[in-house]
């Protein structure tokens, strides 16, 4: 098992060197560039040119670029943003927390309702309730999220004029301790209803028919000739073993959490990673737009070790040589 | 001799929506305390529905009637607290695929002290460990198959873990439903002799579910064909096999290669089973017998005794019995 896990770390780190590499290779070959975008379109001074240039190091090679990104990345340091002028990971860092807010509010919703849902159908499968859900499961798991998100905006904040339709607290207020709380939750209600309406299905389906393909193995007939009671048969032999492909789809859905809901974030203008990214790549800031690769990335590889070691307790049939 | 088992005009019939499929149709046949009994026919003949009904684990929507008499009681009519008394003190059960009989994710220690705290919840951990490493012994299993995980374990390891398991509260029906089917034929025949090897020193009655002729006639004492859902013929293996009377007992062992005696072609038994949500009016096989009269036909033939032992649905040995 240590093995297993030095292994999978050191792999990890190949892997977002590897990416690391691409990223910057990536950025640098993709047409426009940063330093018209900053002298603006009707200036075109061969020195103020040169001057910038040499002010953001893009006058060096290559590769002396790409080995000082590296070298200043390990420090923290992703660079400065050529837009704002200000630290890349201070920026990152104020939008992680919003992302997350967002993210996994709405991942811990759809996760765990659409397991009891799920749960329940199994155990009452082709019941009124159970048709009524499956039913609903595919009509929500077929909407775009972004068109979702429209129309709760349009019914709930221009319609009915219950809840805020963007951004994550009320800036024109001001509001301090419980108040601010509670106005940050009322701005949630719509996007972290929209990803939980999109991504429910997914744990519900997934849920239900692993729960009625345990059951129907032919070990829950043996436990149940036995005599073993339902509930202990449930409890403990058929819910350990339909939990396994839940907890795979749980453990993807955690890694993209910060990439996954960007377009959540700018239907909303939830100030979160997705409109950073956004507006980094409409504007060639390269740094910003790296320095977001980079942290997406790690975060994507620090999950999927996560869960594959987690996965690794949850089944023995998983021993990693 | 006294019956362990006697069951009377068994029917079964599968409901899906207006579908009505009758698997198993007045089947009657006794079982003799500590005697074995084989349930041979093609897939499809209701053996195991058979087997699930008496076990009372048949899905839901199946109607069941007649009667299962075991030690006195009516199995089928039982409350559910007194059949879960029954079950695995009295009647154990190990099932077709030994692959499938345990969960992946537990230790067979943990399952087999679960399996066993059923019915004697004050049990600990060493005496349970203590009476499995025992029966593990018996079925040819080293101790520390008991620490394992299902996955560490050959099909065949799997499947006696899953005869040391049925015999945890010595049963004394131990029902095996086509329980060696899916192990290759080496690994079955040591089975299959372990079991019989087995029985010397355990006092258990056995009823043997299997579409393998060669598998009844090594492990069995008694036999029953079934077909499409009704008994065909019943009585002694070394008398059945030798001398079957049903025509589908002769066809289905013209199907199976002998070892002894020269080489013969095979023949298989031309034709489909019938449909069994339509009622039938004369003998189920009629339509593939090649012996069939107008009265197959139109009127189901009884089981006709033809000695002591052994008795067949055909209307055909209607007078064999008087020539004995």
């Amino acid at each position: 098992m240590k093995k297993f896990v030095l292994r999978r770390v050191f792999s990890g780190i190949l892997t977002v060197l590897i990416v690391f590499t691409m990223n910057f290779l990536l950025v640098k070959s993709a047409p426009g560039d940063p330093i018209r975008s900053l002298m603006g379109k009707e200036t075109d001074d061969p020195a103020l040119r040169a001057a910038l240039e040499a002010k953001w190091g893009l006058d060096r090679p290559l590769h002396e670029q790409y080995f000082n990104y590296l070298k200043n990345a390990f420090k923290g340091d992703l660079g400065t943003s050529i837009t704002y002028n200000r630290s890349v990971s201070e920026m990152i860092g104020e939008r992680v927390a919003a992302t997350l807010l967002l993210g996994l509010t709405s991942l811990l919703v759809a996760f765990i309702l659409g397991t009891l849902l799920g749960i329940f159908c199994a155990r009452h499968d082709g019941s009124f309730i159970d048709s009524i859900l499956s039913t609903a499961s595919y009509a929500t798991d077929a909407m775009p999220s972004f068109w979702l998100g429209l129309m709760l905006i349009i019914v709930f904040a221009t319609n009915l004029d219950l809840l805020p339709s963007q951004g994550m607290y009320d800036v024109r207020a001001g509001y301090t301790g419980l108040s601010y709380v509670l106005d940050v939750l009322k701005h949630l209600v719509l996007p972290c209803a929209t990803l939980v309406l999109v991504s429910m299905p997914g744990y519900f389906r997934i849920t239900k028919s692993s729960i009625l393909q345990v059951t129907s193995e032919d070990f829950i007939t043996t436990l149940r000739a036995t005599g073993m009671s339902e509930r202990k048969i449930f409890n403990k032999y058929i819910f350990r073993n339909a939990i396994l492909p839940t907890v795979t789809m749980l453990g993807i859905s955690v890694a993209f959490l910060l990439t996954g809901v960007s377009l959540i974030e700018i239907v909303f203008s939830w100030p979160g990673i997705g409109r950073l990214t956004l507006t980094a790549i409409t504007q060639r800031d390269y740094p910003t737009l790296m320095g977001i690769y980079l942290v997406m990335n790690i975060s994507v590889v620090v999950v999927m070790i996560i869960t594959d070691i987690l996965y690794a307790f949850l089944d023995p049939r998983i021993r990693y040589e | 001799m006294d019956h362990i088992l006697t069951v009377n005009n068994l029917n079964v019939t599968y409901i899906n929506n207006d579908r009505r499929v009758m698997a198993v149709r007045d089947v009657s046949f006794s079982i003799d305390k500590g005697d074995s009994l084989g349930i041979v026919g093609e897939s499809g003949s209701g053996k195991s529905t058979m087997a699930m009904a008496l076990l009372r684990l048949h899905p839901k929507g199946t109607e069941i009637s007649g009667e299962a008499m075991f030690e006195g009681k009516n199995l089928l009519t039982i409350s559910n607290e007194e059949m879960n008394e029954l079950r695995w003190t009295k009647i154990a059960v190990v099932f077709q695929k030994a692959m499938n009989s345990l969960s992946a994710v537990h230790r067979i220690s943990e399952q087999i002290e679960d399996i066993y705290r059923v019915h004697c919840p004050q049990a600990t951990s060493a005496e349970i460990k203590e009476k499995a490493l025992e029966l593990l012994k018996l079925v040819n299993l080293p101790d520390r198959a008991y620490h394992l995980y299902p996955h560490e374990m050959s099909g065949g390891m799997l499947q006696r873990v899953a005869i040391a398991i049925s015999l945890l509260h010595s049963p004394q029906l131990l029902i095996f439903d086509e329980a060696t089917t899916a192990l290759d034929v080496v690994t079955q025949g040591q089975i299959l002799s372990e079991i019989v090897e087995m029985e010397k020193t355990l006092s258990t009655t056995r009823m043997m579910i299997t579409h393998d002729m060669s598998v009844v006639a090594t492990t069995c004492n008694k036999v029953a064909v079934m077909y499409a859902g009704e008994l065909m013929e019943f009585g002694l293996v070394k008398e059945v096999l030798t001398h079957p009377h049903h025509p589908y007992t002769k066809g289905l062992q013209a199907s199976f290669p002998s070892l002894k005696g020269e080489k013969k072609t095979l023949t298989s038994i031309p034709g489909f089973l019938p449909d069994l949500s339509k009622e039938c009016k004369g003998c189920v096989f009629a339509p593939r017998c090649s012996y069939a009269t107008e009265r197959c036909r139109k009127q189901r033939p009884p089981m006709i005794k033809i000695s002591d032992t052994s008795a067949v649905a055909c209307w055909l040995c209607e007078g064999e019995k008087n020539e004995k």
